[in-house]
């Protein structure tokens, strides 16, 4: 193990939406190099995490500690978590009519490195990082995520990532509706993400973004809390056998 | 408003602005006919409806002085550059500088060789008499209103200063004329009457860009605008327009723009609110003849406790003609706005397609808009839908944005003007997207 910080650890986190409580004492610790990833079924509040470690407004953390690099992050606005370095690929990215993706992603990149781009170089730069995901140039002209299939808006969030350059990099549901050649490509975009210094947080119902993608650590994620962790193993016997058989790890029984 | 004569600008002031001007008498006859029609029309209160919440019984236009002359009265011109976005390449211009040093037209010898006439109005009357006087009495153009209106009616009696667009038959400009209403700063409280006429005869084509400028007024003054525009579209011709009032907020502006579309002919139009104590502007656009088209949008950025008032009429008289009304606005702080749409299909109009879109984005707490569609549809067979939205920025949109790094202050910015690109991307002269989007930026900044 390293001596650094993690990047990120989840303490007992509990969190709620409109009065109603969904995540109910997450653990999770994330060090640099490391890729996770959460399973879990619809409704079990993985959604309700990603959304709560970048600060959405509705979902307030009524107890438990989330610290990026050992720094409390839960009083921080969305957009200071993104500064540090926190990014989320949205399971339902959000249409913004009127405003070109080229424009937003200038902007956004700009806001996020705190610098002025030269056009110039933001230009190249995003044509390779476009090539690399098979984003076509004519996307570049259209309203960012408005009227882009499914597959297309999921290729977009991760050209997104790769030019905000997070150092937790988190994925909700990246995968669902991309084809299998989609998949493969869009796969590479988040290796490219990994580096030693950064960790990753891939939310996936299917084992086979994990064939492409490799994660250290499997979580199974149930009624708002980790109930089991693993390795990749655990993703392949949950494919094969559903959630029903989960039993809680020790650590979880035991609260 | 007042009910009474005493209480509006008397009628001497009619005859004595027809006379100082040496008006000829037709003219003269016209601003007193069009003064008495003004006076019988009872005054509008609050509870018209197309007046509710515009605080109109507050007005009291006998506080308000004319100008005394037209040519010359104290005051500078503004340098044009200030008024008008460099980034459009102008046909000509005509500044109208209220209240300044005179008016000022640069018109190239080409365009004047065609037969093409922009010049202000008082040129027009020494210059033009007979068209001019075809244009204003008899029927060949824009015909009588079916709705009289109290305001139209003042701006007949006393318009003063204004500009003339004469687009003979056949004639393709593909560069805008613009006219800038550039008003003074003033001490006490004046009353300006701009009118403005476009005739284009059939299958000619021209752009036209209106911009409204003033300098804030000091504590006791401030203007009242009352601004008549008559637009004539000949059997398919082409006008596209765009107009922008950036008044300062001690400042009312009342306008009425009659539109009158023949056969095949295309009125696109685009007015942009940005600024001003009140706006009250009327569109009543005329499909006159088949394959007419007529599309009106709205771009209005509100802040402060700037009111806004738009009602548009789309009258189809005609079987297979089709029109649109877009409007967006988008309100800061205690602005407010209301809108009515009028689609009025008559019995003979089959095959109309009328559409109405007004979507509201409010930005300040306090700040509210309404939305109301009046559809009279005589006719059976017809295409007609209306919609409206009214609500705060979507906090998903601004979650989203944050979550790439931009603040909410930012993050309102882009979705604002994303709100309005989608009405500027359809504008078809160049560079008035560019200008208009970059007032509306400066305006979502301060
Ligand atoms: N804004 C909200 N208001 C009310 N309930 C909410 C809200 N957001 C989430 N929930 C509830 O919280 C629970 C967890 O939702 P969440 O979206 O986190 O699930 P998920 O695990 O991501 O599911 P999926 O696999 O379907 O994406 C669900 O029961 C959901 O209905
Ligand atoms: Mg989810």
């Amino acid at each position: 193990m390293t001596a650094k910080q993690p990047i990120l650890q989840i303490i007992d986190l509990h969190a709620k939406v409109e009065d109603k409580e969904i995540l109910k004492g997450v653990n999770l610790t994330i060090n640099g190099g490391e890729v996770h990833a959460i399973m879990g079924r619809n409704g079990s509040g993985k959604s309700t995490l990603s959304y709560t470690l970048m600060g959405h407004p509705r979902y307030q953390v009524t107890s438990g500690k989330m610290l990026y690099k050992g720094q409390e992050i839960s009083e921080m606005s969305p957009d200071e978590r993104a500064k540090l370095g926190l990014a989320l690929a949205f399971q339902y990215p959000v249409a913004i009519p009127g405003v070109s993706v080229s424009n937003f992603l200038r902007a956004t990149t700009k806001a996020v490195r705190g610098k002025e781009i030269p056009v110039k170089e933001f230009r190249q730069e995003l044509k390779a990082q476009m090539a690399k995901l098979g984003v076509k140039d004519e996307f570049l002209s259209r309203y960012i995520n408005d009227g882009f299939s499914g597959g297309e808006k999921k290729r977009i969030e991760i050209l997104q990532l790769s030019l905000l350059k997070p150092a937790l990099a988190i994925l909700d549901e990246t995968d669902s509706g991309l084809d299998i050649d989609a998949l493969k490509t869009v796969s590479e975009g988040i290796n490219a993400l990994a580096t030693p210094e950064t960790g990753i947080l891939l939310i996936t119902h299917y084992q086979r973004l994990l064939n492409y993608v490799q994660p250290q650590f499997v979580h199974v994620f149930q009624d708002g809390q980790i109930l089991k962790s693993g390795g990749p193993d655990l993703a392949l016997e949950l494919e094969e056998r559903g959630y029903d058989w989960v039993q809680p790890s020790p650590a979880v029984a035991a609260k | 408003m007042a009910e009474n004569a005493a209480n509006t600008i008397a009628k001497e002031r009619v005859c004595d602005l027809a006379t100082r001007n040496g008006e000829p008498r037709w003219l003269k006859d016209l601003r007193l006919n069009a003064w008495e029609a003004y006076l019988k029309l009872p005054a509008p209160n609050h509870r018209h409806e197309e007046w509710h919440k515009t605080g109109i019984e507050k007005l009291d236009l006998s506080q308000y002085g004319l100008l005394e002359e037209s040519k010359s009265a104290p005051g500078k011109a503004r340098d044009k550059s200030e008024l008008v976005a460099k980034s459009i390449e102008a046909a000509a211009t005509l500044t109208q500088g209220y209240g300044a040093t005179g008016t000022f037209v640069e018109l190239d010898a080409e365009l004047a060789s065609k037969g093409v006439i922009f010049k202000s109005l008082s040129s027009a009357i020494e210059e033009n008499e007979d068209l001019l006087k075809t244009i204003l009495t008899g029927d060949k153009y824009v015909p009588e209103s079916d709705k009289p209106d109290k305001f139209a009616l003042l701006n007949r009696a006393l318009f003063q200063g204004g500009v003339l667009l004469y687009v003979p038959a056949g004639v393709v400009i593909d560069k805008p004329f613009v006219f800038n209403v550039d008003m003074p700063a003033v001490a006490s409280k004046l009353a300006i009457f701009p009118r403005v006429i476009v005739i284009l005869e059939s299958n000619a084509q021209a752009q036209v860009v209106t911009v409204s400028g003033d300098q804030a007024a000091s504590a006791d003054g401030g203007l009242f605008v009352d601004m008549l525009t008559e637009v004539y579209l000949g059997a398919n011709a082409r006008l596209s327009g765009v107009n922008v009032d950036k008044l300062s907020d001690t400042t009312y502006q009342m306008s009425k723009t009659r539109t009158h579309v023949e056969r095949d002919a295309h009125f696109d139009y685009l007015t942009c609110g940005l600024g001003a104590k009140q706006i009250k502007s009327d569109f009543e656009t005329v499909m006159a003849g088949p394959g007419s088209y007529s599309r009106v949008q709205g771009l209005v950025l509100g802040s402060g406790s700037e009111q806004y008032s738009y009602n548009t009429t789309q009258a189809h008289k005609t079987p297979n003609a089709s029109s649109d009304i877009i409007f967006r606005v988008a309100l800061k702080d205690k602005a407010q706005s209301i809108y009515q749409g009028n689609v009025l299909v008559d019995k003979i109009a089959q095959k109309t397609s009328a559409f109405q879109s007004n979507k509201n984005l409010l930005l300040g707490q306090k700040a509210k808009a309404d939305s109301i569609p009046r559809l009279e549809i005589l006719a059976d067979d017809v295409k007609c839908s209306h919609g409206a939205t009214v609500g705060p920025v979507d906090p998903e949109q601004l979650f989203y944005l944050q979550c790439r790094g931009l603040s909410v202050q930012e993050a309102q910015e882009f979705i604002v003007s994303g709100f309005f690109v989608q009405v500027l991307d359809t504008v078809n002269i160049t560079g008035a997207a560019a200008w208009i989007g970059e007032l509306v930026a400066q305006k979502i900044h301060s």
